[in-house]
């Protein structure tokens, strides 16, 4: 599913009593996140990036703008009829049922649709010779499981078996039951015993029924406060089919009479009736026809299955039986995630789902996110504020500050191509080195020092210049003409297999820099000549904080 | 200072035979840390546990300073232990022994001898100078039982469903706390006399009902007046439910709520399947101590019916402590019987609670 924000803006309102000022925690935020992609929130604390997930969740309602998914707005409607599944933070599984239950409950609310097509009454009847190792009630039992696995509730069957010397004579009674099931459980039926004979029969118990819907210029123009009265009058011609009116309504706009109306569950010959009872009122009335439909629960089996299929996708299916308080914090937050699968939903949403965890689980999470998002491909739309798991896992990552967001692309485009400063130093771990600098005459100077000649016709003016911290070559003399600055080391850390300088250079907006190369070299004291790569150096507006873009 | 125990040398030979391995423990830290037989006989320090350890895992060089301080600890305890001792434990031991005694006198503390007899006689098996006593069968035990059973589930069921919707609203939510709280505030023998010129005969309830002349308190019949005692008893006691409702409503994560409204769970579900789960520990403590509180159930009749019936010598309206109460001093054995019957059957039906809640109840 395809999710769009369009302007989105939250406010909370302040108290002006007691001189609080309004929050304005996310800004016109516009976002496309394409159907199937996982797509991360990142900031700060305090950015919005949970509020907007909030809102897309339908937990809190936008103060202004739209949320899209696809091609619904839903931007007032409430979570329950957005088809979302959220993990929240501290997981929020409910502590006193298992994790059977708690993968279960969504489901027990769940409704699904159920066509209205043409039903039938069956009657089959099974003769069979019993083995020895055949029990009557095992028959039973496997009959009454493939019933309710074809989508046929209990009710709706009757099962009979009489036992005549090792002669089984098995009754099955279907009653409203649509073909495919019926033709399910036929198929189906000789896995559970081999029948001698069978013999069915077939009545039609009910009709299919459709909803039919219409929007059409009246014949002739009503005047506004008659309006009501033709309405009815319209109404009471249905006769029988009054009953079955889901909506009427008649309208007026630009000079001309418009009716609308809709009727659910006719049956089809019946619509033609209704179509030509309209005629009077409408030229050609050809009601739009739909299949109608009604809605049931999931059964137990149909719930167990799916129960375990999602435990089966998030690796948690032996610890069902378990309370959540009995799992370490890494398997609970896959039984959250497998709560919010369970019923399959349009969109994922996950509020910092890996902030409860230790580094090394956060870690081995993170894949196992990806994984699951991947193998389901439903969109998902991920909070956090560590950079590293954004950049680890989403196909987008959405940098926001202070609500209004600041990039949108790929991870890595996002890391090479800062848009400006508080990307650049967001994003990044060591984070990025930021010097005072300038540009005179197109050449960029740190300090007195050249950093970099751009061909481009850029204007002379005080600027930030940043550098990634593996983005320094080290020469312990300055060659001639060569771009770079000079530091003094402070201090060397051998990092595995990088090694980390911690230098001083007085341009430098901290008090120290570092940069990291692949070197064993640590006798790199005293003054030290540091290279710039220019693929690693982004110049910034010192006004404006914006990238300058150089050649 | 205290000096440390010194290992008592028999202990220490005793010990000595039982182990056969040997553990030690040298350390520049610790000094000489001896485990097992091989502790020495000069050992100046020993940890001090109430539970007899193995000696073979038995630690020296290690003081156990928790232990040492304990005097102040009772120290501390002491004035609520000898007013406990006094006032409960004394009087409670005393009862039981009454209770067994024959012809005791309360004022002089003579008596017969030891029997049963006070037991049968208040059960109406034994006779007492030719008649029987029937009145705690036939009232006392079935009258407390009937308030027990009635207004203790429904109490706890309306002041569930009162602390719900409280906590769901935000406007005038304190007020309606403080008035939901009155009651618990106000004197049990008042609100009694209101609630009998309420139910009176020419009363308010009658009037707005169009019953005039129906009586439900004087002159009543037993179980008619059972329904205006039963309404005052779940009224009254309301609001201490209430309050402990509220705040463990208060305490509950709202992010189960809001994992609920997602997956939309209709109302009626989420009280049934989350929030009364969540509250189920104030349930049961509430449970527990409201069967035990109806059980002594006597100052409602003394505030509603001002005598033990709905009329002048009845005993219709009897609970077991209006039995008790009303016979301390001319039958000091029974009453004390009575008492320690009341006592056994709190004690069985507590505990049979604890039990049963075990697997309902969620900490």
């Amino acid at each position: 599913m395809e999710i769009k924000l369009k302007n989105l803006t939250k406010v909370f309102p302040g108290n002006p009593k007691k001189h609080i000022r309004d929050t304005v925690a996310v800004s016109s935020l516009n976002l496309d996140i394409p159907d199937g992609e996982l797509v991360g929130l990142l900031g700060p604390s305090g950015c919005g990036k949970s509020t907007t997930l909030y809102m897309l969740s339908g937990l809190q309602i936008p103060t202004s703008g739209e949320v899209w998914f696809g091609d619904e707005e839903v931007t007032n409607l409430s979570p329950e009829k957005r088809g979302i599944g959220l993990v929240f933070q501290n997981y929020a599984l409910y502590p006193h049922m298992t994790i059977y239950k708690n993968v279960e409950f969504p489901l027990t609310n769940l409704k699904v649709e159920v066509p209205l097509v043409v039903f039938y009454d069956f009657d089959i009847e099974y003769t069979y010779k019993m083995n020895e190792n055949d029990g009557i009630e095992g028959i039973k039992r496997s009959i009454a499981t493939l019933v309710n696995k074809v989508g046929i509730s209990t009710k709706q069957a009757k099962v009979a078996i009489t036992n005549e010397n090792g002669d089984l004579l098995i009754k099955i009674e279907f009653h409203n039951v649509d073909e495919k099931a019926y033709d399910l459980f036929i198929t189906n039926f000789p896995r559970i015993v081999k029948p001698l004979t069978t013999k069915e029969f077939k009545v039609q118990s009910s009709d299919a029924l459709f909803d039919g819907s219409i929007r059409a210029q009246v014949i002739e123009n009503v005047a506004e406060k008659d309006l009501k009265n033709v309405q009815k009058e319209i109404l009471n011609s249905l006769g029988e089919y009054k009953k079955l009116v889901d909506e009427i309504r008649l309208y007026n706009r630009d000079n001309k009479t418009y009716l609308f109306f809709k009727i659910a569950k006719v049956k089809e010959n019946d619509l033609a009736l209704i179509e030509s009872i309209l005629k009077i009122y409408i030229k050609n009335p050809t009601l739009h026809k739909t299949q109608a439909f009604t809605y049931r629960k999931l059964n137990k089996v149909e719930r167990n299955d799916i129960v375990h299929e999602t435990a089966r996708l998030v690796q948690i299916e032996e610890y069902l039986d378990r309370k959540p308080s009995q799992l370490s914090g890494g398997q609970q937050q896959r039984v959250a995630i497998a709560r919010a699968l369970v019923k399959k939903p349009r969109v994922l949403l996950l509020d910092e789902p890996l902030s409860n965890l230790d580094a090394r689980l956060r870690l081995q999470t993170r894949e196992e996110i990806r994984r699951i998002q991947k193998n389901t491909g439903v969109t998902t739309v991920f909070v956090t504020h560590d950079q590293e798991e954004a950049m680890s896992i989403c196909d987008k990552i959405v940098v926001i500050k202070n609500g209004i967001q600041q990039q949108i692309d790929a991870p890595q485009v996002v890391y090479n191509n800062p848009k400006n400063l508080f990307v650049a130093q967001f994003l990044g771990n060591p984070p990025i080195n930021v010097f005072k600098g300038k540009i005179v005459n197109k050449v960029i100077y740190i300090g007195d020092e050249k950093v970099y000649e751009t061909k481009t016709d850029i204007q002379d003016q005080e600027v930030y210049v940043t550098v990634r911290p593996e983005g320094f070559i080290i020469n312990r003399t300055k060659a001639k003409n060569a771009f770079g600055i000079t530091g003094t080391t402070d201090m060397i850390q051998i990092l595995g297999r990088d090694l980390s300088i911690i230098a001083k250079n007085e341009n430098c907006l901290k008090p120290s820099f570092k940069a990291i190369i692949m070197d064993e070299n640590d006798e790199l004291t005293g003054k030290v000549f540091f290279g710039v790569k220019p693929n690693k150096m982004f110049i910034f507006s010192k006004d404006t904080e914006e990238r300058i873009y150089l050649d | 200072m205290f000096k440390f125990k010194k290992e008592k040398q028999h202990e220490l030979d005793e010990f000595q035979k039982v182990s056969p391995n040997e553990m030690t423990f040298d350390s520049d830290r610790y000094g000489t840390l001896v485990v097992g037989h091989n502790a020495k006989a000069n050992v100046d320090v020993e940890v001090v546990s109430r539970k007899k350890i193995d000696p073979n895992y038995r630690v020296g060089g290690i003081v156990d300073q928790e232990q040492r301080n304990n005097w102040k600890a009772w120290l501390y305890l002491a004035p609520v232990l000898v007013l406990m001792a006094v006032f409960l434990i004394y009087p409670l031991i005393n009862t039981i022994l009454i209770s067994f005694l024959s012809n005791y006198s309360y004022v002089k503390g003579t008596f017969d001898g030891v029997t049963l007899d006070n037991f049968g006689a208040i059960l109406g098996l034994v006779s007492i100078n030719g008649a029987y006593e029937t009145r705690v069968i036939d009232y006392a035990i079935p009258n407390t039982f009937i308030l027990v059973f009635v207004t203790v589930p429904l109490s706890i069921f309306i002041a569930l469903i009162i602390s719900v919707l409280l906590n769901s609203i935000k406007a005038f939510q304190k007020a309606l706390q403080t008035i939901f709280f009155l009651p618990y505030v106000t004197n049990t023998i008042a609100i009694g006399m209101v609630f009998s010129v309420i139910f009176d005969s020419q009363g308010l309830i009658n009037y707005i009902f169009g019953l005039e002349g129906f009586a439900w308190i004087y002159a009543a019949n037993r179980w008619v007046a059972m329904i205006p005692l039963c309404i005052y008893i779940v009224w009254s006691a309301l609001p201490f439910k209430i309050l402990i409702l509220l705040s463990g409503l208060q305490g509950i994560d709202k992010q189960y709520y809001d994992a609920a409204k997602i997956d939309s769970t209709p109302k009626w579900k989420v009280l049934w399947k989350i929030t009364v789960p969540a509250l189920s520990p104030q349930i049961l403590y509430l449970m527990v101590t409201s069967f035990i509180g109806a059980f002594k159930e006597y100052s409602s009749i003394v505030g509603l019916f001002g005598q033990a019936g709905t009329t002048q010598g009845s005993y219709e309206l009897y609970t077991i402590v209006y039995y008790i109460y009303d016979n301390i001093n001319k039958n000091t054995s029974f009453a004390a019987a009575a008492a320690v019957l009341l006592f056994a059957i709190i004690l069985c039906f507590t505990f049979l609670q604890l039990k049963l809640s075990k697997r309902r109840v969620h900490y």
